[in-house]
């Protein structure tokens, strides 16, 4: 499991359990990861955590213009998995839930668990972030080093 | 907006390319991606149409390495550039730490970078974001072209580059002037986030 936040990591860890899904990512609504848990590694997560928050922005978008409202879950089922997407809001924006499962569980199950998930979330969820000193000032030497070893340069 | 990890110590930034269409936005994308080693990126993700135009966006992955002590992750996107796909750019856009605008600098396209400008200052102005306070770099593809085809930089930074922000000449098939856009924008947006701005 990889959390960015890690009041996430307990209701995480019990949804899978629970729901029997393989894996779940909660990325923010820009597509950045804030949690995986799962066989990830059997997962491009950054690709599918961008293509499911464009999905969700797209659905979102059309039920703007076509005046049905915002989706509240997406679901797709393959022949073998399939793939569930949600938006929830939780203090620190707006997130998305993006599960994929296969024959040990169910769209359903997978739904039922996820919006406990969603409670449990929005329950633990600190209303408040304090911004923090993130880099030293010598950064930008940094920076130029680690430009210079990607590009050869 | 960047997401930054205390506990693993880890940034991710998203960077928007912007322009109009067939500036070359795909094209510094998949320079970057020929170019950085396997370890430091993700894969390449194009929506794109038959006709390999962008239809919702590209999306590359890079590790920047460690800033800092903190392990670096930029997200780069382009947009579709062509006036159809206002919904999608919008979409692309949201939640951008930094945008680099890819300008055509052929004299014939000189309207189309501006409407595409005008276009990007619109979209951010929809999401409460005013241009002046995002990190942008202007990039100046195509000046590998007959010189009576083209404007130069300092011509095209006339007009379009009405914050005197840094800008690039470049011919992007080649490689001239990709990093130096990369790594202007990438300090740009860390310099940001040194600065103390709050972080997700």
């Amino acid at each position: 499991m990889r959390v960015i936040e890690p009041w996430v990591a307990d209701p995480l860890q019990r949804f899978l359990a629970e729901s029997s899904a393989r894996l779940v990512l909660l990325t923010t609504s820009s597509g950045q990861v804030v949690a995986q848990h799962g066989f990830t590694r059997a997962l491009d997560v950054m690709s599918a955590a961008a293509l499911g928050a464009a999905i969700m922005a797209s659905t979102d978008e059309l039920g703007r213009i076509t005046a049905s409202g915002a989706s509240r879950a997406l679901s797709h089922q393959g022949p073998s998995r399939g793939v569930f997407l949600s938006g929830f809001d939780v203090p620190q924006g707006r997130w998305i839930g993006l599960v994929v499962y296969d024959h040990d569980s169910s769209l359903g199950l997978v739904r039922l668990f996820f919006d406990r998930l969603v409670g449990e979330l929005t329950a633990l969820a600190p209303v408040e972030t304090p911004a923090r000193e993130v880099l030293a000032a010598d950064f930008e030497n940094e920076l130029n080093a680690s430009l210079r070893s990607l590009f050869g340069r | 907006m960047s997401l930054v990890n205390f506990t693993t110590r880890e940034i991710t930034c998203k960077i928007v390319y912007y322009g109009p269409g067939r500036s070359g936005k795909t094209t510094n994308l998949q320079y970057i991606y020929g170019r950085v080693p396997e370890g430091r990126r993700g894969r390449m993700v194009s929506l794109a149409t038959q006709s390999d135009r962008t239809l919702f966006f590209d999306f590359l992955p890079i590790d920047l390495g460690s800033i800092s002590g903190f392990t670096t992750r930029f997200q780069l996107y382009t947009v579709p550039g062509q006036v159809y796909y206002n919904a999608t750019r919008k979409l692309v856009l949201q939640g951008a730490d930094g945008v680099v605008f890819v300008a055509d600098s052929q004299a014939r396209r000189y309207d189309d970078n501006v409407e595409s400008l005008q276009n990007l200052q619109e979209n951010l102005l929809a999401q409460g974001v005013d241009i002046r306070q995002l990190p942008l770099v202007y990039q100046y593809n195509k000046q590998d072209l007959p010189g009576d085809l083209i404007l130069n930089p300092d011509e095209l930074d006339d007009a379009l580059n009405f914050r005197g922000v840094r800008s690039f000449g470049a011919d992007c098939l080649h490689g001239q002037g990709v990093f130096e856009t990369l790594k202007a924008i990438s300090e740009l947006v860390l310099q940001r986030l040194a600065a103390g701005s709050p972080t997700a």
